[in-house]
């Protein structure tokens, strides 16, 4: 199949650079202390957080540090075919993981000890590159709930197909059997807090397609710093004196 | 922004943007650069010497921010003042609290800290006023005092050598909070100041601002020494047993008079109002929310209404633009 | 700010030492905590007859949020009090609704979907359609599944298995109203209209409810969220004939189906309508009634063990009409709103 026409665009009409429309939007869980939509073209998640909090189960409780905890979980609309899933199967267990482990190499947790933070992620819409859309929605609700954080962790995908590196890969593209690289950055440190990918690539294409991705997670990045800065400005005026 | 969720119509909606719009422009110039979000830099003279404060670290060589929030800079010590976010303790403030478990010789407290609360026995001034040791009778009285999801109101003492988060109650203001309801709102909206109770005798209420965010609104009590009554009362529980067993004409008239409830729920909800809104909660402004809704004739319910809300917003534009001009 | 931590013994530290008057002494007291059993457990467990015989599990809304271990003696009073004075804590009458908020077409891969607010309560329904085919006991009707499920970021306690106790209540309770009996008769859709060929193909609706946030009265709003779906969905027409699907888009027929929780208050005199999570905790008994348009009942829950007097049932269940003529109407403007909403953001994009 032709996933890159010959004038150089894709299925759905994007360039092969070309990211798809981020939205975001701070605070839509009322009662949580942080909450996040992020969209990424029609993949869209809830992020909410809770805590820092006294931690419920006493003997996970950590004396020099908090507790990070995360669960992932998919709607039964989200995904184009119908499927009623049970609650905790591998994949949600491991991109929980995945989750988890890449917050909390961001957040300070030394600064809260004993104390728990759980980050719940519902996808709304699966279109691809969920994980990188979960990611980006608890950055945005871990800064909402005013968590120290040495950083904004983003993230986003890249592949390879018809011989042409593609950015932020929908349900279609990723499907379609080639390569896909998951990348998470801490973009003010530089450094590459995830990556995953399935499928082989040559070595120099795969430094390609991460390039490609890291760039789009700055891209993402640079629009998650603008978001989280109109909303400080909007509380801090709101606020008055 | 976060979104209010409110069905507003068209034209409301242009009042509450000219509103806000209003609002920012009011907003002193001088501090609109010092907002900063994770990870951005703050500029500072690095030839002076400086003190990181909260919401800092050291990158290279650099300032960064690790929270969303405003920079603030005092003489030598440079830190981020965090907008929406968990309670965070200072020595003094006064706090409200819900009792969620009775330990030995201590209760510990939810108060939207990141963790609970310790009210020790010793912490508190005993119902019969005097200093002494506390006995293991006081000790095994204690669910007398206070038991599980009681909402009290206490000081915070500080952090102790156990790590522990401790609070203190050594003072008759300090106490059980009953005959009310309790709201909670973000932290960064209540402003510290030197008087946290508030009783607004026009409408026979008290109003005590917790510093954490915990908003008690409830019939006024003249003095609080609940506690006292407490000891001298043991018969508390039974006296609870009785009225939960007690048929219904008599269980109505402990109930807080109508015109008082009004008075609680239309305060509770010009705070539910004005903390949606983002907007800095004292008691005058509160007052000021109350008296515009009786003003209008407004039923209690409706101050939820879109309507009314972008009346808070407008009428906060105007308070705060005579506030600038006065000065 | 930083905390001086204050190290050593203080004053207060010392004071609290155990007495040392021999009649404490012996024998050593023991604890308070172990003594008495907590004044009210946040889960409230138990076991009753279902309508249809069954015996169905139910538990109580209240759930272990830290802020919600429960209501102190003097919050809950002054609730009952509100109740019995109709001023409740947020100034609604007792028969008052929060302002409803709808919004259609949140998900577009979905055949049709809603999302619904009351108050901080926020759920989206979605429908599918899929081809199926239909049950041999029943050639000519199509297929119609419920599932509600509870997202964590409503309640943390929802983690894991922690929802599925409270989506299997409301998940039943809806199936009771919408789906009418065994048979199908008496459902509030229509299932003979989702036959294509009888005993080969029909549509098979799947109906599927999340809730993003609870503050009380999730199965009214889901119930909403689900009639506004339903009126957002459209199936295409399938001719056989022709092999090809026309451009025809009917609308799945849906009588209007309403549903009103009321909640007793322990006072027992008096109910109320739409209760935030505060006040479910004080619910003794809830009863939820599903109303169509033209004021029949179509599907009847009562939750909570108390025990209610009939005829106070029957008064709840006439003012439900009422109060139901009400929000049908309400609904209804705010679907229309939102469906002209959904349009025009189509255009503009």
């Amino acid at each position: 199949m032709e996933y890159v026409n010959p004038e150089g665009l894709r299925l759905d009409g994007r360039r092969p650079m070309e990211m798809r429309q981020l939205r975001g939007e701070i605070g839509v869980v009322s009662k949580a202390d942080g909450s996040a939509v992020f969209e990424m073209g029609n993949t869209k998640v809830i992020a909410a957080v809770y805590g820092p909090r006294e931690v419920q189960n006493r003997s996970q409780q950590l004396n020099d540090q908090a507790l990070v905890r995360c669960e992932y979980s998919m709607a039964n609309f989200s995904t184009g075919d119908r499927m009623r899933k049970p609650k905790g199967d591998r994949r949600s267990t491991e991109i929980s993981l995945v989750i988890r482990q890449t917050m909390e190499a961001s957040i300070l947790t030394h600064l809260m000890p004993r104390s728990q933070i759980d980050i719940f992620v519902q996808v709304l819409q699966a279109d691809g590159g969920t994980r990188s859309a979960c990611i980006n929605a608890a950055t945005l609700a871990l800064a909402d709930a005013g968590i120290p954080m040495r950083d904004l962790v983003t993230s986003c995908s890249a592949g390879y197909l018809n011989g042409t590196p593609l950015l932020d890969l929908n349900y279609v593209e990723d499907s379609a059997g080639g390569a896909d690289v998951t990348v998470g950055i801490l973009p003010k440190l530089d450094k590459v807090t995830l990556l995953q990918m399935d499928a082989k690539l040559q070595m120099d294409t795969f430094e390609n397609v991460m390039q490609l991705a890291i760039e789009g997670c700055k891209a993402v990045a640079s629009y998650i710093r603008e978001i989280l800065l109109d909303n400080t400005k909007q509380l801090e005026f709101r606020r008055g004196v | 922004m976060r979104d209010l969720q409110l069905s507003l119509n068209k034209g409301q909606s242009v009042r509450l943007e000219r509103a806000l719009e209003q609002l920012e422009s009011l907003s002193s110039k001088a501090n609109s650069d010092a907002s900063v979000t994770v990870a951005d830099d703050i500029s500072v003279n690095y030839e002076d010497a400086i003190l990181k404060g909260h919401g800092t670290v050291e990158m290279d060589g650099r300032l960064v921010a690790t929270l969303c929030g405003v920079v603030e800079r005092v003489n030598k010590l440079v830190y981020v003042r965090a907008l929406r976010a968990r309670y965070k303790p200072e020595i003094g403030d006064i706090i409200v609290g819900r009792v969620i478990e009775v330990a030995p010789k201590r209760w510990r407290l939810e108060i939207n800290f990141s963790q609970d609360a310790v009210l020790m026995l010793s912490s508190m001034n005993l119902p019969d006023g005097i200093q002494r040791r506390r006995t293991a009778i006081d000790e095994l009285n204690m669910r007398s005092i206070f038991e599980e999801s009681d909402v009290i109101c206490a000081e915070v003492r500080g952090f102790q050598h156990d790590g522990c988060l401790h609070l203190q109650a050594r003072s008759q203001k300090y106490g059980k909070l009953k005959k009310g309801q309790l709201l909670t709102i973000p932290p960064y909206l209540v402003k510290k100041r030197k008087q946290h109770f508030h009783y607004l005798d026009e409408y026979g209420i008290d109003v005590i601002l917790g510093c954490n965010g915990f908003v008690w609104v409830g019939e006024h009590v003249e003095t609080r020494d609940d506690m006292a009554e407490d000891l001298s009362n043991k018969s508390e529980p039974s006296s609870v047993k009785s009225l939960n067993t007690m048929s219904d004409d008599e269980a109505e008239e402990t109930y807080t008079p109508p015109e008082t409830r009004q008075n609680i729920c239309r305060t509770a909800n010009a705070i539910r109002v004005l903390s949606t809104l983002g907007f800095m909660i004292t008691v005058e402004v509160v007052v000021e929310i109350v008296k515009l809704s009786i003003s209008l004739n407004l039923d209690v319910h409706e101050m939820l209404g879109a309507e009314f809300y972008v009346l808070v917003a407008e009428k906060e534009a105007e308070r705060r633009s005579l506030l600038t001009k006065r000065r | 700010m930083i905390f001086s931590k204050v190290k050593g013994v203080l004053a207060d530290e010392v004071l609290d030492l155990p007495t040392q008057c021999p009649s404490s002494r012996t024998p050593p007291p023991p604890s308070p905590v172990t003594v008495q059993p907590p004044a009210s457990s946040p889960l409230d467990f138990e076991v009753r007859l279902g309508i249809a015989g069954k015996v169905v599990k139910r538990y109580s809304f209240l759930i272990g949020d830290p802020l919600m271990v429960g209501l102190s003696f003097g919050e809950k009073n002054f609730i009952k009090g509100g109740i019995a004075h109709d001023l409740r804590t947020d100034g609604r009458k007792r028969l008052t609704y929060r302002p409803i908020f709808v919004e259609t077409g949140v998900i577009p891969q979905a055949s049709g979907s809603a999302r619904v607010k009351m108050g901080a309560t926020d759920v989206i329904a979605s429908v599918k359609a899929e081809l199926g085919k239909p049950n041999p006991s029943h050639p000519d009707k199509g297929k119609v599944s419920i599932y509600v499920d509870c997202s964590p970021t409503a309640e943390p306690t929802f983690e894991g298995r922690g929802g599925e106790e409270l989506s299997t209540e409301l998940s039943s309770a809806l199936q009771r109203c919408l789906l009418g009996g065994k048979s199908g008769a008496g459902a509030g859709i229509d299932l003979s209209s989702l036959s294509i060929v009888e005993g080969k193909v029909c549509w098979d609706l799947y109906i599927d409810g999340l809730v993003v946030s609870s503050d009380g009265n999730v199965l009214d709003a889901l119930g909403a969220a689900i009639k506004a779906a339903l009126s957002n969905t459209a199936i295409p027409k399938v001719q056989v004939a022709a092999n090809a699907s026309s451009d025809e888009q009917p609308e799945v027929d849906v009588s209007d189906e309403e549903f009103l929780q009321f909640d007793t208050s322990g006072v027992g005199r008096h109910y109320i309508v739409d209760a935030t999570t505060e006040e479910e905790s004080q619910m003794s008994s809830a009863i939820s009634v599903s109303i169509n348009r033209q004021g029949r009942i179509c599907g009847l829950t009562k939750r909570g063990g108390a025990g209610l007097d009939p005829s106070v049932i029957l008064d709840m269940i006439s003012v439900g009409k009422h109060v139901s003529e009400q929000l049908i109407n309400k609904l209804d403007s705010e679907i229309a709103a939102a469906e002209a909403c959904d349009e025009d953001n189509e255009m503009d994009s």
